[in-house]
């Protein structure tokens, strides 16, 4: 490219006229006929909008709102602590402010902050027109949304979840903070979770399949690398944190007993399954942050990544570290000293890649041009304070002195500079992608102001914790010596907080009456954002991106959207392997995308009922009274929204990006849809996995062999074994039909396999109505509660499947999947991993 | 098993005097104190040279091409990028300082895991968390709200909750440990001045946890044993009269029965 | 793609296993010899989900790219549940 900045005419661009703000009435209503988009200046556009732009400005926006929240509790903790005692707040008050403000940190600004970033950046970077799944990707946003909205409602049904970020057993179970606030705080974080994983499914999909040609893995931007482990590691840290908060959930609303004080090693079962999770999430909200300083590293210094692969090298490594390191948050646990010993080795091991991306960093400054304007002082800034977080965190992988550095404020600390570290890079990349998202410059001096308000605010509201480490965490007692600490902090945080005013009126200000931004507001810049205008126009690209030549070219120009003919399609469509594909390819040909839904809003709303209204219950009923029949009401109105948008969503006729796509490493042959499914299989395998491991675990603590089975006859379950594979051969057998466009063969064989599910089901139900008879209840005991959970999550996925295949037959009865038999298969993908599940379920549980 | 079984090379440093020796509250402030000179040291240096190179490349203004310096472009595809054997000699560098590091508190983890399962002197005391207070339990049965310990000798602590999870700390003895319930979890200290101290919750457990302490209470020996003669004859109906008229004795005899097995 | 008759085949072979894992009960082994019946029953179930996997699911003819992508979620819980369970012997 050799003038990019300003790109090629985008005439005959359908949507690009109305991507601008100015003129939006002619264009906005010649989109609303093709892609269903209102424009920019109407509400119901963000109600709609699937576009991966809008869905990242959507939760950037939302993220800062959620910043705000956290931050005023953080403020509310600061003002507390500003002498040792209570004062402003209450005991459990206290505690509650200390809790959300974690949470929310977290899981609801941290992650979806980055995630604004990765919707807008990541598909430009790469050179694809949407994610591959853009109505998912829209209902990540809203099940986001309305998660956090959830949580806040939690604060008013009684106080909401007052035990730590962390959650930890037993103070989680009801019997030690019995509000329904509480649930409700778990059961939003559960919803936070369903968002996550439809999210990582989408992004995994686009980052492999939907690549420009050229852009092979070793090619890709950093922050697109970061963006990608980063989902790879979220698929399944988040399941494993799935299982957990089910598993709590079913504690608190159900009323099993994992977590009881009587059940054996509940407390330690938690720490395991949080911890499992908890660890790779430090790197899941760290790596985003790492990228924004790689990009912006290079762009401000005018030179290349220093050692690029082997920055990548390095945080191929962390990622799959991350998952063997988790006990050395569980020190001082009764865990045995062997394993103590292994994972202080893996925790070291993590700590070196992390030292070569810093020395790459810094190396890369050298023979630079350096221009320190706003995102480059954060994202400098930025590993500054790294750096501290790093050095300090070695203080921590010393044993010794982790035995009493846990529970204070050296950890606070420590955390914190690296966490919050993170965040400032996140602030360097959002000044960075301002003028891309909104075509606005914003002010440079007022960016500055806020810097250096932000840096100072930042180091006196956390450096003095180091000095005063030893007051413990989540206290609002301390020794009179280390008052003037805490009250440093307290005036760095209210410093840290006045700062991001700065920017708020600077963001805001500049969106009003900025200038307007070019193109490519940076020098140096590499990547493909920067090579279209800001703000991108509704298609992204001018033509379809390609670095066959070796560098970006946008080919074919105006209008070839779909173009195969003239980005050598038939090498691609080869290379995408399978026939049936080109078919549809070509029958789509043309077609424009989609970019409006509004079931994504809807289900999301449904989905935040049903939550609600399941907040009600306790030990497996709704509360007394007339809050119970709230609270059911609720659940049910929330059920009949959610499956209708689940129909409205199956039916509505959406054309997402369907190809053929330039690099596919290494799914090349696997279509969209069809990873998309096997890749939330394997976050559903961990999610089995981890609720196995929890049986296993539960088990081994209460004695293997001593252990007595809860179904006294393995019948029932062989009974269920014969039905469940025999089910799985009628699923093939429908595909076998479908392909040779029998519709009464796909119908039978659909029919037969619902009503071999219905009889798993009655069976099962069956055998638990004797059960219960014989006065066995799901709250019983430990034993009881793995066998009626476990097995209980697999007929809920038994349920799920069945509705599935309601919907399949139907459309079957129709004569539909004989042209096009892959939604069978992909239902069948499904159903047979459910049978798998049983196969391990039925030993587990009725014989061994 | 004795964990020392495992590590039987790691036995000649620990009797070298390379590795920290004496009270936890010692070894913690000699490991402490080395990794803050350092990591000082560290953090100093790799700040410095970072905002050094910042200033030194800082743009003049000059156009590109003058300083024969190849710049990125827009649309470029990305290189390996050299610098490879620069960056592994700062890794190798960083990776020498950290693995000696934390190798060296590892023969420290090991002593400090191992001290009181041989000693055989050691005072071994149960403690209960509850929300919120602590409860200890001394080998003749008597229960107390203070923990009493004598000076100069070591106690080992067997630590578990009636509830929730709490964390047991007493911050001027450097020692610390997890309170679970159904599960015990075992450590020691060894006070060597006479006075009181506190002991507190580590861990988030509930509206009462930030006033959830207990008094340490280091006595003389003698005072200690006499404190201990009484107690036991509160509880005399459990028939351990020995302790009355012998209560060094009295008290190694319990602890050899073992209340907690050494 | 496999034909009907190997589809068909192995869903007898399913049947069967599954009756054989039942019958190692019947027969007393898990009170005999518990391990040998357990390591015995939890092979047959592995063997089930391989042939489930590989041609219901048909991963057999897919890139193992996929495979990978599943054993790996199976490893991640594998770790998680070996090593936590080993922590606490």
């Amino acid at each position: 490219m050799t003038d990019s900045s300003e790109p090629a005419p985008d005439g005959g661009y359908a949507g690009a006229t109305d991507e601008l703000p100015a003129a939006t009435d002619e264009g906005g209503h010649a989109t609303t006929e093709s892609h269903g988009l209102p424009p920019y200046g109407s509400v119901k556009r963000w109600f709609v909008t699937t576009n991966h732009k809008d869905v990242g400005i959507l939760y950037t926006v939302t993220a800062l709102f959620f910043l705000v929240f956290g931050g005023v509790l953080a403020l509310l903790m600061r003002v507390e602590l500003f002498a040792p005692g209570a004062s402003v707040l209450s005991a459990i008050g206290y505690n509650q402010t200390v809790s959300t403000h974690g949470l929310i940190m977290v899981f609801w600004f941290l992650s979806p902050f980055a995630f604004g970033f990765a919707n807008y950046v990541v598909p430009l970077q790469i050179g694809a027109k949407d994610l591959a799944f853009p109505r998912l990707n829209a209902l990540s946003y809203w099940l986001y949304l309305f998660s956090g909205l959830l949580l806040g409602v939690s604060f008013f049904q009684g106080g909401t979840f007052s035990g730590g970020w962390t959650m930890y057993a037993p103070l989680n179970i009801p019997t030690y903070t019995p509000s329904i606030g509480a649930s409700t705080a778990i059961l939003a974080l559960v919803l936070f979770v369903a968002s996550v994983t439809v999210s990582s499914v989408n992004f995994l999909t686009t980052m492999h399949r939907m690549r420009a040609e050229g852009l092979t893995m070793r090619r890709l931007p950093i922050f697109t690398w970061t963006i990608l482990l980063t989902v790879w590691m979220m698929l399944f840290a988040f399941a494993a944190l799935l299982a957990a908060l089910m598993i709590l959930s079913s504690d608190r609303l159900l009323g099993t007993t994992y977590f009881a004080v009587t059940s054996p090693g509940g407390s330690i079962l938690w720490t395991h399954l949080f911890w499992f999770f908890g660890h790779p999430e430090v790197y899941i909200v760290f790596f985003p942050a790492l990228g924004v300083m790689a990009e912006t590293f290079q762009t401000f210094t005018g030179r290349r990544i220093v050692g690029r692969k082997w920055f990548i090298a390095a945080m191929v490594l962390v990622a799959l570290q991350s998952f063997v390191v988790w006990m050395h948050h569980m020190f001082l646990t009764s865990i045995n000293l062997q394993i103590k010993t292994l994972f202080m080795a893996t925790t070291i091991g993590i700590s070196l890649p992390f030292d070569l991306m810093v020395f790459s960093l810094i190396y890369t400054t050298i023979k630079g041009k350096v221009r320190f304007a706003t995102p480059f002082l954060f994202t400098f800034g930025a590993l500054i304070l790294f750096i501290v977080g790093g050095i300090t965190g070695v203080f921590l992988g010393a044993v010794v002195l982790d035995y009493q550095f846990r529970g204070t404020y050296w950890v606070v600390a420590h955390f914190h500079y690296v966490m919050v570290g993170g965040v400032t890079a996140l602030i360097g990349g959002l000044y960075y992608w301002f003028p891309k998202m909104t075509g606005k410059m914003y002010d440079e001096f007022l960016g500055k102001v806020h810097f250096v308000l932000y840096f100072i605010g930042f180091n006196l509201l956390y450096f003095p914790m180091f000095v005063a480490w030893e007051t413990p965490r989540r206290v609002f007692e301390y020794p009179e010596a280390l008052t003037v600490w805490h009250q440093l902090a307290t005036v760095g945080g209210f410093i840290l907080g006045a700062s991001f005013l700065v920017m708020f009126y600077n963001l805001t200000r500049s969106l009003v009456d900025g200038e307007a931004a070019t193109g490519n507001p940076w020098a140096y810049s590499t990547t493909a954002e920067w090579a279209i205008p800001s703000p991108p126009p509704l298609e992204n690209f001018p033509g379809v991106p390609s670095y066959r030549s070796g560098s970006l070219d946008f080919l074919g120009g105006s209008g070839a959207t779909d173009g195969g003919e003239v980005t050598d399609g038939g090498a691609v469509v080869a290379r995408d392997g399978q026939a049936h594909e080109t078919g549809t390819q070509a029958a789509h040909a043309g077609e424009p995308e989609s970019h409006a839904s509004i079931w994504p809003f809807v289900l999301s709303v449904g989905a935040f009922f049903v939550f609600l209204g399941l907040s009600g219950l306790q030990e497996g009923s709704f509360v007394p009274g007339l809050a119970g029949d709230v609270y059911l009401a609720l659940a049910l109105v929330g059920g009949t929204i959610t499956m209708g948008s689940f129909v409205g969503f199956g039916l509505e006729h959406f054309h997402a990006p369907t190809g053929p796509f330039g690099e596919s490493w290494p799914f090349e042959a696997v279509e969209n849809t069809k990873l998309g499914v096997w890749i939330f299989l394997a976050s559903d395998v961990v999610l089995f996995g981890a609720f196995i491991g929890t049986y296993v675990f539960v088990r081994i603590s209460a004695g293997w062999t001593g252990w007595e089975l809860v179904p006294g006859d393995p019948i029932p379950g062989l009974m269920n074994t014969y039905l469940l594979l025999t089910s799985s051969f009628t699923v093939i057998l429908a595909l076998v039909a479908a392909e040779k466009k029998s519709r009464w063969g796909v119908i039978a064989s659909l029919t037969t396999t619902i009503l071999l599910g219905i009889g798993f089901l009655v069976n099962k139900g069956l055998e638990w109505n004797h059960l219960f008879h014989e006065g066995i209840a799901i709250s019983s005991n430990v034993r009881t509660s793995t066998f009626f959970l476990t097995t209980g999550l697999h007929a809920a996925h038994v349920v799920s499947g069945l509705v599935i295949a309601v919907y399949l037959l139907a459309r079957a009865w129709r004569g539909a999947y004989l042209d096009d038999e892959r939604p069978i298969e992909y239902f069948g993908l499904y159903w047979h991993f459910v049978d798998i599940v049983w196969l391990f379920l039925f030993p587990l549980f009725y014989i061994l | 098993m004795h964990p020392m079984a495992l590590f039987p090379a790691f036995v000649a440093p620990l009797q070298s005097g390379l590795v920290p020796d004496g009270g936890r509250d010692e070894i913690f402030r000699a490991i402490f104190v080395v990794f803050l000179v350092l990591g000082t040291i560290v953090g100093v240096v790799v700040i410095g040279y970072m905002l050094y190179n910042g200033y030194k490349f800082r743009d003049r203004g000059d156009r590109d091409g003058e300083d024969g310096i190849d710049r990125p472009e827009l649309g470029e595809l990305p290189e390996g990028g050299g610098g490879g054997r620069k960056l592994a000699l700062s890794l190798l560098l960083s990776a020498l300082i950290v693995i000696t590091l934390i190798t060296w508190t590892y023969f420290a983890l090991v002593d400090v895991e191992t001290r009181a399962v041989e000693n055989d002197d050691t005072l071994n005391i149960q403690v209960e968390g509850y929300q919120f207070g602590w409860e200890f339990i001394y080998p003749n049965g008597n229960t107390s709200d203070t923990l009493r310990v004598p000076e100069d000798r070591t106690v080992r602590l067997t630590v578990t909750s009636r509830d929730v999870f709490h964390n047991f700390g007493i911050p001027a003895f450097k020692m610390k440990t997890d309170a679970l319930p159904g599960q015990t979890t075992d450590t020691w200290f060894q006070p060597n001045e006479t006075g009181t101290y506190q002991a507190q919750c580590f861990e988030l457990c509930g509206a009462g946890h930030s006033a959830m302490n207990a008094n340490v209470s280091v006595m003389e020996p003698e005072a200690y044993e006499q404190w201990y003669a009484n107690t036991t004859s509160d509880d005399a109906a459990s028939g351990n009269a020995t302790g009355t008229t012998a209560a060094t004795a009295g008290n190694a005899t319990t602890a050899n029965n073992g209340t907690t097995p050494a | 793609m496999p034909s009907t008759k190997l589809y068909a085949g192995i869903y007898v072979v399913l049947f069967a296993f599954a009756t054989a894992q039942v019958a190692f009960e019947f027969v007393g082994l898990l009170e005999s010899a518990y391990w040998i019946a357990f390591g015995g029953i939890i092979v047959l179930s592995l063997i089930k989900a391989l042939f489930v996997a590989g041609y219901y699911q048909h991963l057999r003819y897919e890139p193992r790219s996929i495979t990978f992508v599943v054993l790996s979620a199976l490893i991640a819980a594998l770790v998680l549940t070996i090593a936590s369970s080993y922590s606490i012997t």
